[in-house]
């Protein structure tokens, strides 16, 4: 019936394949099977559910992985496919055709994130799926030498494979630019792979390109220029999830973490089943102190995770620490309701990741929801329990700053304190670890207490820069009144005073006060971020006298 | 139900559909299964065929209304993509094999090896599955469906040896006609849907479009969709 057949010998390339079949409905796993055999296909296997793809995957190689999206209760197509991508069970010269009859948005979104390499859309019929197939084994069996040296990671050689296939004016010559391309990114050539992106959107403007020349912009640190890319494609290609991936994460490397906040959570909302980016929004806002948004974003984890192979007890310990927060000092029904969320979460990760490790954290955390809950007996009862699983020269850094956290709150502060200098030391070399010995060094206060010191914070530095000097120590007075031990606010305190000491004010009052701020920064280790700024200060005052 | 709180009649509609599609997939699937244990000399029966052609057009006119409701509903925006136009619509002309070959309906196609388009593969789907269907019906046996660009234009044309469209529907393609041709059938809800998928797709100020004309090389009815 077609008047163009290539020369391709379809029946003796399915004769070499392996096939997987994954559904769970018998019938439907017996229907693809005959259909496929009827094309030549000698090597079939069928699974039932998720483990079982998973498990036949891990001890074989197979071609082509037929998959439906819905199974029932277990994985679903998408999850068995996040999971074969996650633990390399899949090479590039492997397909995964996720078959679906699914229409729904979230769904779609969330197939498309882990980049099958074809879909089928139920009903399928024979010659439907012959057609598609016989498209999709063409591909493969031209691009396989290129493919096979990308899988053993030959970039050079893939790379000249491509130009060949480019010179033979193949059907696949964008394929072939847009691997190119992303050869190049991979290996750090940033100037070439610019360059194919550069020229394939002079032609015409195409996501992939657009896509590619964003990554490759933020690559070289050409922020301003990156985000224009990103926000162009967004404009073009609305439910582009990775054009705010890319805008997210510009803005997280310019330090700008409420923007980038902003557009994971537009990301978020075109696609919602995607679990790692619910991971990364939670740890954004905890970092931005969004808690409410950042309970909420874990609690999707949480959720996606039942089948997922990113399901990992530290999605449930982040909820219960926001949880924590939330709870903590309010003993309203509001309060009340996040606490036991809290606990409910926490025994639950207990019972999911039955580890010393995630027992010890938990406790520790629900140590603090009793407090903030005024239930002492509780508290007192979780920290007994927490205290004989720890030893302060082997715990792990989490665990280590998780106990020093709920020590400030129990008001052993000295406690606190020495067990985060023992931590720098022994992690001197982790910086993430340093920095959140940092961060709590600074403020060991309750999430309420921060808020409040940070705004005053802002306004002090305000009422100094438009010369008002008593109105930023009074308000510096007030925040450190919230966070006595935040060394960058004591230090703006001393900076403050020195200035209006220069003016012959006050000069005994304001040097003693100046000795009290020095005094509570005493505290940091030399590896602190203020730490010069806290020499330079302390020499200045003692040389005043 | 409550004044203020209308029943939302689409979104009804949208669930309803996305059942029913459920069901005719397992309907066809079920069918063709059946007509496979038959014995071979029952097989190639064209009471086969008619089921599976009305299903596919029970299909067809279900992913359209979706399709529209999603639209309108800004839910599933365009996805436009690469596509191998011959393995594309090969794959299209695939679906109504059993169908042509039981009405003695003879199809060729034409489209180079190598033509790469870009546009909403399950869309523009869409629109053909339910030009092939429309032309099955009316031609007398033969079919040509062709793609390839046109000055800067992919074009995909299907003609057929019938009678043609009516003069109303070349004027306007694409328009609801008032009410519904109920002797014919036809509620041009196909070319509605053709006409609006072919608009969204556009590049720099170039927008695409249907066309539809009587006669060329086999002088019946010629569709032809455009895109930038």
């Amino acid at each position: 019936m077609s008047s163009f057949k290539p020369p391709f010998n379809y029946a003796k390339v399915y004769s070499k394949l392996k096939f997987l079949v994954v559904d769970d409905f018998e019938n439907f796993r017996l229907s693809i099977r005959q259909m496929i055999r009827s094309f030549g296909v000698e090597k079939i296997e069928v699974a039932s559910n998720g483990e079982d793809a998973v498990q036949k995957c891990t001890y074989d190689k197979f071609d082509i992985v037929l998959c439906d999206y819905n199974m029932g209760d277990g994985k679903n197509g998408q999850q068995i496919l996040e999971e074969l991508r996650f633990k390399k069970l899949l090479k590039r010269t492997g397909l995964f055709i996720l078959i679906t009859a699914e229409t729904s948005k979230d769904i779609v979104m969330g197939a498309r994130e882990n980049q099958p390499d074809g879909y089928i859309a139920k009903p399928i019929t024979k010659a439907v799926l012959q057609k598609r197939m016989d498209a999709l084994i063409e591909q493969r069996e031209t691009l396989l030498p290129i493919n096979k040296e990308i899988d053993k990671e030959n970039y050079p050689a893939a790379i000249s494979l491509c130009d060949a296939e480019i010179k033979k004016k193949s059907k696949y010559i964008t394929w072939c630019f847009r691997t190119i391309a992303d050869l190049y990114f991979r290996t750090g050539d940033f100037a070439h792979a610019r360059k194919i992106y550069e020229d394939v959107l002079s032609a015409r403007e195409i996501a992939w390109a657009r896509l590619g020349l964003g990554r490759v912009l933020l690559g070289q640190k050409h922020y301003e220029e990156a985000i224009s890319s990103f926000t162009r494609l967004a404009e073009e290609n609305q439910d582009m999830v990775e054009a705010y991936d890319g805008l997210a994460e510009t803005y997280r490397q310019m330090g700008k973490l409420k923007e980038s906040q902003k557009n994971l959570e537009q990301a978020v909302t075109i696609s919602p089943l995607a679990i790692l980016r619910q991971k990364q929004l939670g740890e954004i806002c905890t970092q931005t102190q969004d808690v409410e948004a950042a309970a909420n974003a874990f609690r999707q984890t949480v959720k996606l995770g039942t089948h997922s192979v990113h399901d990992d007890a530290d999605n449930y310990l982040q909820l219960g620490r926001c949880l924590s927060d939330l709870s903590e000092g309010d003993t309203s029904d509001k309060g009340k309701t996040f606490a036991k969320e809290a606990i409910a979460t926490l025994e639950k990760a207990t019972k999911r990741f039955d580890t010393s490790e995630v027992k010890l954290q938990s406790l520790l955390i629900e140590t603090r929801i009793h407090k903030g809950q005024d239930n002492l007996d509780a508290s007192k009862k979780a920290f007994e329990k927490a205290q004989t699983m720890a030893s302060v020269d082997d715990m792990s850094a989490e665990a280590g700053i998780e106990m020093a956290k709920t020590l400030y709150r129990l008001e052993e502060t000295d406690k606190a304190e020495k067990l985060l200098h023992k931590l720098a030391q022994r992690f001197e070399h982790d910086k993430k670890v340093l920095a959140k010995i940092e961060d709590l060094l600074d403020e060991p206060v309750s999430l309420q207490k921060k808020m409040k010191a940070r705004e005053l914070n802002r306004n002090g530095i305000n009422y100094f820069e438009e010369g008002k000097l008593d109105e930023a120590i009074k308000t510096f007075e007030e925040a450190l009144a919230e966070s006595p031990k935040h060394p960058a606010l004591n230090l703006n305190l001393v900076q403050v005073l020195l200035k209006q000491m220069e003016g012959g004010k006050l000069k005994a009052e304001g040097l003693s006060q100046c000795k009290q701020c020095l005094d509570s920064v005493a505290h940091i280790p030399s590896q602190h971020r203020q730490y010069k700024r806290f020499q330079f200060l302390s020499k200045k005052i003692a040389e005043l006298g | 139900m409550n004044e203020n709180n209308p029943l939302d009649f689409s979104m009804i509609m949208a669930s309803a559909v996305h059942d029913m599609k459920n069901s005719l997939g397992m309907l066809l699937n079920t069918l063709e299964e059946v007509f496979g244990e038959l014995p071979k000399e029952m097989q190639n029966q064209p009471k086969l065929a008619t089921l599976q052609y009305e299903a596919e057009r029970v299909n067809n006119d279900l992913i359209q209304l979706l399709g529209i409701y999603r639209l309108e509903n800004q839910q599933l925006r365009l996805r436009v993509d690469e596509q191998y136009v011959s393995d594309f619509i090969e794959e299209q002309a695939a679906r109504y094999e059993t169908l042509f070959e039981s009405r003695g309906i003879k199809i060729t196609l034409e489209c180079e090896a190598d033509c790469i388009g870009y546009f909403d593969h399950d869309l523009v789907a869409g629109i053909l599955n339910n030009t092939l269907a429309n032309a099955a019906r009316y031609t007398k046996d033969e079919m040509k469906l062709t793609a390839g660009f046109e000055d800067g234009w992919l074009v995909i044309s299907l003609s057929d040896n019938g009678r043609g469209y009516p003069q109303a529907m070349i004027d306007a393609p694409g328009e609801i006609v008032k009410g519904i041709n109920f002797q014919t059938g036809s509620t041009s809800l196909g070319l509605f849907f053709s006409a609006k998928v072919a608009a969204l797709h556009s590049q720099g100020d170039k927008r695409g479009r249907i066309e539809l004309s009587n006669g060329g090389e086999l002088g019946g009815g010629i569709f032809k969709i455009y895109l930038p």
